[in-house]
Order: C-alpha cells, then structure tokens, then sequence
C-alpha cells in the first residue's frame, strides 16, 4: 500500500514537472500565471473568409497570443477583449467592420489584421479616427501605403521579388510568368514589380491573372506555359498554389520549369497536401524564419499555438505573423500607464513610437514611425519543399529594389541601421 | 383632378412618412455598424426600384439591374478621376451614362418577351460581369480604364454629405427622389402607355401608344436608378470591387424585389432589407449569413404561392382591411 501511495506520489510530481515545463515554455506579457481580472481593453482585428480563400490564420494566432497575456497577467492586470469580424472579400462588409470595431466598439487598436481588401477601403477610415492597424497578413498595397496601417508580414512585393531573384540568381531564371489574382493592388501590382525586376536584370516576364470571384488555374496554368517561360511563380494564396501545382501535376510539367512562390505556400500543412511529385521541386519566399530555424520565439509560438490556439488553426507565416503583431503591441502596451490604455490617441503615440522590437522569427527589427507608409519587413528566406517539410536554402537576405529605398532611410534616421 | 400629379394617395402618404422618419430617425439612432449597413440598403433600395417598376408596370423581367449599378458606379470612379467636377455632377452624369447604356440594352430585347427578355438581360449582367472582373473599376490610373497598379486614389464624395450620418441622409434622400421620379412617370403619359401595354401591347399600338419607345424609356428609368444607386456605392466605399456586381446579384435583387413586392413602395424596401439588412443582423446575432440564401428561398416559395403581391401587397391589404369598414355599420 505504501509502495502504490509512494509510487502514486511520483507519477504526480512527474505531471507536475511535466506541467511546469509547459507552463514555462509558454512566454505572454508578464507571464504572471494569474488570469487577468481588470476592466477590459477593446482591441479589434479584421480577416478574410470567402471566395476564393480564408485568411484568418493571423487573427487566430492574435486570438491565442491574447488568450495567452490574459492568463498571465494580461496588461497590468487588464485583460485584452479581442473582437474580430469577417470582411467576407466584399468592400460593403469591410467598412461594416471597421465601423462596428472602431466607432462603435472603441477599439483602441486593431491588431492581426488580414485581408485582400479592407486596408484598400479603411485606410481613410483609420487614418480619420486616429486609430492605429498592427497589421499581419496584409496582401495589397495600400496596406503599406497608408499613415496608419503597419504590418509584420511583407506582403506579396517584396515576397515575390524574394522568390524572384533567388530563381535569376540560383536557378538560372530568364523568363517568369507570374500567375496572380487580377487586383491593381495585388496581382498586378506584386507581379509587375517582378516583371520590372527581371527587365532590369535583363530577363523578360510576364503575368497571367486570375479573376478573384471564379479562379481556372488551369487557364492561367496554360497562359503561363505559353508565355515562354522558363519560371512560374505563384503569386496566390495557399489554396490556389496548391491548385496550380496539382494542375501541373497532372500535365506532368514538373520537370519543365522552376517553380517558386511567395509566403502563402509556406504553410505547415502544405508539404503533405502536394505530395511527394513535388519533393524539391518548388522554391518558396518565407517572410517570416521558417520553423527549422527554431528561435527562442518561433519556438514560443508553436506553444502559444498549441495552448491556446485550436487544432486546426495553420501554422504559416500569417500565422506567425499576428503573434509578432501582438506581441508587440502588447509589449508597447505593458509600457503605458495603465490609466492611458482607453485612450486611442495615446495607444495610436506608444504603437507609433515602437523602433527597434526584435525578434528571431524577423529578419530585421520592427518599427513603426509617424511616416504615410510603413514596411518594417522587408528580408526573408528561401524554404524548398521538401518530403514532409521545408529546407532552409537562403537564409536572411534584403531584396534589391528601388521600392524598399524611402524604408531604409527611415530605418537609418531610427538608428536601426 | 383625380389623376393629378401632386395628389397624395394613403400608400403615397405612408411612403413619404417613411422616407421623412428614415431621414431624420436612422441616422440619429443608428450606430456606426448600422449606419453603414443601411447606407447600402438605401443603395440598393434605389436599384430595386427601377427593376421592381419594370416588372410591375410592364410585366418585363430584368436580370442585369446589378450590373447596370457597375456602369454607374464605374462612371462615377472614371470623372472622378478625370475631372474634378463635384460628386452630384459625376453622380447626374453616371445616372445619365448608364440610362442611355440602359436604352441600347432595351433596343435589341424588346421583340423579346417573358422569359426570353429574362435570359437576354442575364446575358447582359453575365457580360457586364466579364467587363469588370478583367478591367476592374478605375482607381485613379490613366487611359480610358483608368486602372492603376498600385493603391487606390481618393474618390470625392458629396459636399453636403462628408460625415456618415449626413451621408446617409443624402442616399435615403436621394432614394426618395428616385420612388418619386417612378410615380410621377406612372401618373401621366408614360404610365398609361404602360398600363395599356402591359395589358396587350397590339391594343397599345392600335390605341396609338409608340410601344418601342415606351419600353425603351421604362428601361432607361431602371437604368438612371441603376446608375446612380452604383455612383452612391461607389461614393460610400470610396472603391468599387467586381465582387459586389456579379450576375447571379441581379438575380438575386429581382427575387427579392418580387419577394417583397414590386406593385409597392415598401416592396423595394423589403428587397433591400432581405437583401442587406438580414445578413447583417444573421452576423450580428452569430448565425452565419448564408442562412439568408435560405430565408430568400423560403420568401420566394411564399411569394409565388400565397403572396403574389409580395410581402408589401400582403400589409397593404391588411392595412385596407383593417381601416376599410364592414358593410352595413356606420
């Protein structure tokens, strides 16, 4: 009897260790331990779910980041009232949104915000309320256009041109047809930063692009391989990619080209879902450290996810990208008085006075500024999809581009250079 | 005097009640979220209008009323980007642009009758879909698309209008004016002409009535309220996105406008709450918003079982009965 109490005793202060390494492995706010109680601070967050995709991982992983600063401590005893709603990919639903999040909720920020469409329609709207977006999974150009919209994510420019160059550069690139969604502020503008890349270079390229609403991948497949090129990018979110790579697939084109792609098919999910056929095969710009690099902070945020994300939340670089937003945000937070934390104005001065956050999921440090653009990201990796994974093939790289000149000298006015 | 323009019928008399409450009570009481919901339903009460008095006045089904909003509010982006004339010049302008678009559309259809004017005008909205979705709406680019690469220049809205709450005042005030520009039409030439045509269109033409240009001009009203609903879309978002105008909304809209009742004022209203209102509400309680496909089905069955005069003719009627008087008591 002794024997099974004792024994009973030991199993229980294994669990308990167990338990202690996890609780420990996660890092949130003050990592207190103790549930916030306090009067609530209203945050919001916009995402994306429609045709032809759903862009809501970076708001989940907001979502888990806030789940996670509420249970240790929250902000100085406050806890973070995360409301997100849907933009559906409609203009009419995306300024519902916001003005349910920042005139009638009083948001005093809005943080993990992804989306194709509503930084296009609500930039003025921000930019009126003085309300700052710590955007994550931005798509458009408006995104890093506006006075008051910064994100972590890169965005498909400089993403594209990332994957780009490392094919002209690694691959022998000549020629690229870039398969994009025909939006002026996406597709088109990301693809013909390319084409203008590889003219400069003295390469040639051109796009095909597919209508939003009723994408035929195997149409804009088709106008690529008749384009002439040597290279097709897949300037698409995930979902689309993997339709274009199965569509190439059946025509057995593997072999006959380079094929890269921006952040979206860096995807934990993605590896498996394409299957083996594309075993090294397909190049892919990661805006965010892919997880084999393994930091201290790539590795907090698969626990942050794991914890207190759900199941089936993904785990990619948009992913990745609203727990960076929110956790700095959350670090500026802890930095104010508690007392100024309902006032926007002050949260819109603290989330513009952060230079020089780190983070080893980030290539450089972030940083926001008083400027009417802002792309604190602009350096990523090069992953190659691999059976079951992705292999590390560039690491850390900045992109040349004439785009990226005004960021570089804000960033040497900062002292960040 | 009976058929005098200005004379205020009981259903002219509630829908004026209507407007005034909606002008002065909405935007005072609505919150932000609201505010902008009901901006776009005024908008769309507008184009349901015009698709909603074609049928009802002519019997003629138009499939392509979405669409012709996407004319009007790819004018309305185009002169703002190329002139700097005020908002109510480019939204007069649109109207205009997008009636006459409206008349060539007619042209062709009208030896067409019934279902085959409906598959016509379909065809339209699906080509009109196909327009926009591979040129996209100007952004403030050059040429005659007026399509940039890159991020969306500022669009003017209107000067009397630059808060949301006077905005929406300035749709619903507009709406209003629309609904009056429909009654006016039914209450002098035009509207008899179409009476006469709607009952047989070779006893309009032995009567004397120019049937071509009749149905033409009824196309081009659906066309102005089309035209200027999409420019005050447009003027709301700031933007347009091929998205909000693809054909199966046209569909959509002309369901709803029969589901609510097209004989009426309030039925265009009832299509623009089923169409705008209810998804809003299905999120703001938690339900998912497709369900509303579901309610409009539903909405539809009634209508063409039990309801021919929509949901509007069934308060209408009930209204009548409840103020009309048994025989034989004083």
């Amino acid at each position: 009897m002794n024997l099974k109490k004792g024994l009973m005793a030991l199993i229980a202060m294994g669990v308990m260790a167990i338990a202690g390494q996890a609780s420990a492995a996660v890092t949130c706010g003050d990592t207190t331990g103790q549930a916030a109680t306090g009067a609530p601070i209203v945050i919001g967050g916009i995402y994306a779910d429609g045709a032809p995709g759903d862009w809501s991982s970076s708001t989940d992983a907001a979502a888990a980041y806030f789940a996670c600063v509420n249970a240790n401590g929250g902000i100085n005893g406050r806890p973070i009232d995360y409301r997100v709603e849907n933009d559906q990919w409609a203009p009419e639903a995306a300024a519902q949104a916001a003005a349910k999040l920042v005139n009638d909720d009083k948001a005093v920020a809005l943080v993990g915000n992804g989306s194709f469409i509503e930084m296009a329609v609500n930039a003025k709207t921000y930019k009126d309320a003085g309300i700052m977006v710590m955007a994550s999974a931005c798509a458009i150009s408006e995104c890093f256009e506006s006075s008051n919209i910064v994100s972590t994510n890169e965005g498909p420019l400089p993403s594209d041109l990332g994957a780009a160059l490392y094919a002209q550069e690694n691959l022998g690139a000549k020629n690229i047809a870039c398969i994009g969604l025909n939006i002026p502020d996406n597709g088109v503008w990301s693809c013909q930063a390319v084409i203008d890349m590889m003219t400069k270079r003295g390469g040639t390229g051109s796009m095909a692009l597919l209508n939003p609403g009723a994408p035929d991948v195997n149409s804009a497949l088709l106008e690529a391989v008749a384009s002439g090129a040597d290279t097709i990018l897949m300037n698409l979110p995930a979902g689309l990619a993997i339709a274009v790579l199965k569509a190439a697939q059946e025509q057995n084109l593997r072999d006959s080209y380079n094929w890269i792609a921006p952040t979206p098919l860096y995807d934990l999910s993605v590896p498996a879902a394409i299957g083996d056929y594309w075993d090294g095969k397909v190049y892919v710009q990661a805006e965010l450290a892919p997880v084999s690099v393994n930091g201290p902070d790539a590795q907090n945020w698969l626990a942050v996810m794991d914890a207190y994300g759900k199941k089936d939340d993904p785990r990619d670089t948009f992913s990745q990208g609203g727990y960076l937003s929110a956790q700095f945000f959350t670090k500026a937070a802890l930095a104010m008085d508690p007392k100024d934390l309902d006032d926007r104005a002050k949260v819109t001065a603290a989330i513009k006075g952060i230079s020089g956050y780190k983070s080893d999921l980030m290539c450089g440090p972030y940083y926001v500024g008083d400027a009417d653009f802002h792309m604190p990201n602009h350096a990523g990796y090069i992953v190659k999809i691999t059976k079951g994974g992705f292999e590390v093939v560039q690491t850390c790289t900045e992109y040349d581009s004439d785009y990226f000149a005004r960021h570089i000298e804000v960033e040497k006015k900062l002292g960040l250079r | 005097m009976d058929r005098s323009l200005f004379r205020i019928t009981p259903s002219g008399a509630s829908g004026l009640i209507f407007a005034a409450l909606a002008f002065t009570v909405l935007p005072a009481i609505a919150g932000s979220y609201w505010m902008s919901v009901l901006t776009s339903a005024a908008c769309f009460t507008m184009a349901a209008s015009g698709v909603a008095f074609m049928y009802a006045r002519l019997g003629m089904v138009s499939l392509t009323q979405v669409g012709l909003m996407g004319i009007g509010g790819w004018v309305a982006l185009r002169l703002n980007y190329l002139f700097d004339f005020p908002f109510e010049v480019n939204l007069i302008l649109a109207a205009l642009a997008t009636m006459v678009f409206g008349w060539i559309l007619a042209l062709p259809a009208l030896r067409m009758r019934g279902l085959y004017l409906a598959l016509v005008t379909l065809m339209a909205a699906g080509g009109l879909e196909i327009l926009f979705s591979t040129f996209q709406f100007p952004n403030g680019g050059v040429g005659f698309w007026g399509v940039k690469i890159g991020s969306t220049d500022p669009f003017r809205g209107p000067m009397l209008a630059q808060t949301p709450e006077a905005f929406l005042r300035y749709v619903i005030g507009m709406t209003t004016l629309g609904f009056l520009l429909i009654e006016a039409h039914r209450r002098t030439a035009p509207g008899r002409a179409w009476a006469l045509i709607r009952k047989s269109e070779a006893a309009a033409m032995a009567a004397g009535v120019n049937v071509t240009l009749y149905k033409t001009w009824a196309f081009g009203i659906a066309g102005l309220l089309a035209g200027a609903s999409g420019a005050l879309l447009a003027a709301s978002l700031g933007l347009l996105d091929d998205g909000t105008f693809r054909s199966p909304e046209s569909i959509l809209l002309f369901a709803l406008a029969v589901v609510g009742g097209s004989r009426y004022w309030l039925g265009p209203v009832i299509a623009a709450f089923l169409y705008r209102i209810l998804p809003a509400l299905l999120n703001t309680w938690g339900v998912n918003a497709d369900l509303a496909y579901v309610i409009f089905g539903i909405g539809l069955l009634h209508a063409l079982i039990t309801a021919p005069n929509g949901i509007a003719g069934q308060i209408f009627e009930a209204a009548q009965a409840l103020t009309t008087k048994p025989r034989g008591q004083k």
